[in-house]
């Protein structure tokens, strides 16, 4: 549970961050969409934007929680994990 | 040999023996408690919960006085409008933010945690709840214990349902910062809510039942990051919540109304009441913890026990590392709170706000961005005169509608053909293109600097100079 925690709530945080810093500077309508203009309502690409961030993010902080395992963690056998 | 053993025969024994970094969860069942500090919680409960649930509601100039209109990019605070290009104001609250934070915590220890924190306040709202239908602490513990029947399944669906209409109405309440509150609440009932209204109604909810009902001392234990940092803003004269050791121990259980001399022991009667208020169930007798969010609720606990007892208040109480060594009194304690650190946190938060309101009273209630043309730089026209076109984006800040004129000066003979009139709605931007010309001597070859001028006709103070370049081939 707690792992879970580490890997979405810094996640989630930054990701907000991101979202507004990012909509601030560009207005939703100016961004394209595989060559075609957005044509989402605005809401919707806030929304959107902000659970991309957030899945980006919570990547990263996966990839962070799996490299600082331990050598005893990765070395456990199956049956001790309990 | 059929009958091996099923173990392996060679023992696995780990190098390192890692332990998990967290102790298992016990479940924190606080008791109720009621004092002083108790009493100006309630009071931040109140005042912060009836802005958060009732300033949505309040009209200023026919809308919405406080409202983040994400879909028109544009902020409104009462009388005041801001648009993206004021960013620069958000940053500055931020930072008045920290440095208050930074203020507040040098000088009472973790103020904004024990008393104003959503999480704490919402917590305090769900145990409250909690307590109302489950009872008090010990009858809490017990109903966890037992098994499943009719009554706790009742208490439960009770409990339940309470938070989920509470974490609802928090989250629809959110959600009406965003669009107009009032067609929210229209389109609920006739269920024509947006997908994505809906999404982040339901999404905040879900978090607000999660962490007040659920999750609790464990978001300021494991998920905050200023639990992590406030260790740094700590001097031995910031005021904390401190047991006093030498007073307190030995600790140890004795009648009512015995000396503690009497019978060798320190004032603490071990009764463990500080320990069962504790939200975060830590013991505060242990010394200055990271989890401590500096709520007091083991001041008002302790507090009562020692008057039952006739002992002096305060074995618990708000002290300084400072003062419990050199048993300081009030008057010592408060003489310290002027130190360096406080005072250059006071004067550079004091010079921000004044920045900040200086900067709120002064915005600019129009603006005026002009762009030139890029297709065609510069070209003749009938009459031998050089033409050059400009786009001029004209945003109205203020909350009335006005009519600007434009107007060029910069070069003889320079003029605009065309409109020079644009009347711009309240709290929006309207684009014009503007042809201005000039006879083909006037000026030098290349850029010359040209000056726009764009005033109100209602208000002559609402005016803009802004510069361009007119180009000479």
């Amino acid at each position: 549970m707690l792992k879970v925690l580490l890997v979405l709530w810094p996640s989630f945080v930054v990701a907000g961050i991101a979202e507004g810093v990012f909509f601030t500077v560009v207005d939703p309508q100016e961004l394209y969409l595989f060559g075609e203009p957005v044509h989402y309502s605005k809401l919707a690409t806030y929304s959107i934007g902000f659970l991309g961030f957030w899945l980006a993010c919570a990547a990263s902080s996966l990839m962070t929680w799996f490299l600082q395992l331990g050598p005893a963690e990765i070395n456990r056998r199956r049956d001790d994990t309990g | 040999m059929s009958s091996a053993p099923k173990s392996s025969p060679v023992e696995f024994t780990p190098r390192f023996v890692e332990e998990s970094l967290y102790e298992v969860h016990k479940k924190v069942h606080p008791r109720a408690v009621s004092g002083i500090f108790a009493t100006w919680r309630w009071a931040l409960v109140w005042i912060t919960q009836l802005i958060f649930y009732g300033l949505c509601w309040l009209p200023w100039n026919g809308r919405q006085a406080v409202l983040f209109d994400l879909v028109e990019r544009k902020f409104y605070i009462f009388g005041l409008i801001f648009w993206p290009q004021d960013v620069f104001f958000l940053a500055v609250l931020l930072i008045i933010s920290a440095y208050s934070l930074f203020l507040f915590t040098a000088v009472g220890g973790r103020l904004w945690c024990g008393y104003a924190c959503p999480q704490t306040v919402y917590t305090e709202i769900f145990t409250w709840i909690e307590q109302k239908i489950e009872g008090e602490r010990n009858a809490r513990i017990k109903l966890d214990a037992a098994p499943m029947s009719a009554r706790k399944f009742m208490l439960r669906a009770a409990k339940y349902g309470s938070w989920t209409l509470l974490s609802l109405w928090t989250g629809f309440t959110f959600v009406g910062y965003f669009t107009p509150i009032k067609t929210l609440w229209v389109a609920t009932w006739s269920f024509s809510l947006g997908p994505w209204e809906t999404f982040w109604m339901f999404f905040y909810g879900a978090f607000t039942y999660l962490f007040a009902g659920h999750m609790r001392e464990q978001v300021c234990k494991h998920m905050c990051p200023y639990a992590r940092f406030q260790g740094v803003m700590f001097d031995p004269d910031t005021l904390t919540i401190t047991y006093d050791t030498e007073r307190g121990e030995p600790r140890g259980a004795r009648k009512k109304g015995v000396d503690p001399k009497d019978i060798a022991k320190g004032d603490c009667v071990d009764c463990g009441i500080c320990v069962q208020v504790c939200p975060t169930g830590i013991d505060i007798r242990d010394g200055l913890q990271y989890e401590c969010i500096g709520c007091a609720a083991c001041i008002d606990a302790c507090d009562q026990v020692m008057e039952k007892m006739s002992y002096p208040k305060g074995l618990i109480r708000y002290s300084t590392e400072h003062a419990i060594e050199a048993h300081w009194g009030w008057k010592e304690i408060l003489g310290h709170i002027v130190r360096p650190r406080v005072i250059i946190y006071t004067v550079i938060l004091g010079a921000i706000c004044l920045a900040f309101v200086w900067g709120i009273a002064t915005k600019p209630s129009l603006r005026v961005d002009v762009i030139r043309d890029r297709a065609t730089l510069a070209r003749e026209v009938e009459g031998g005169l050089v033409e050059n076109v400009y786009r001029l984006h004209v945003i109205n800040v203020s909350e009335t509608s006005h009519r600007y004129s434009i107007s060029v000066t910069g070069l003889p003979g320079i003029d605009i053909a065309g409109e020079r009139i644009l009347e711009v709605p309240a709290a929006a931007a309207k684009s014009i293109s503007v042809q201005v010309r000039v006879p083909p001597e006037s000026g030098r070859k290349g850029s010359n600097p040209i000056y726009f001028d764009v005033k109100s006709l209602a208000d002559d103070r609402v005016a803009v100079h802004e510069k361009a370049s007119f180009l000479q081939p």
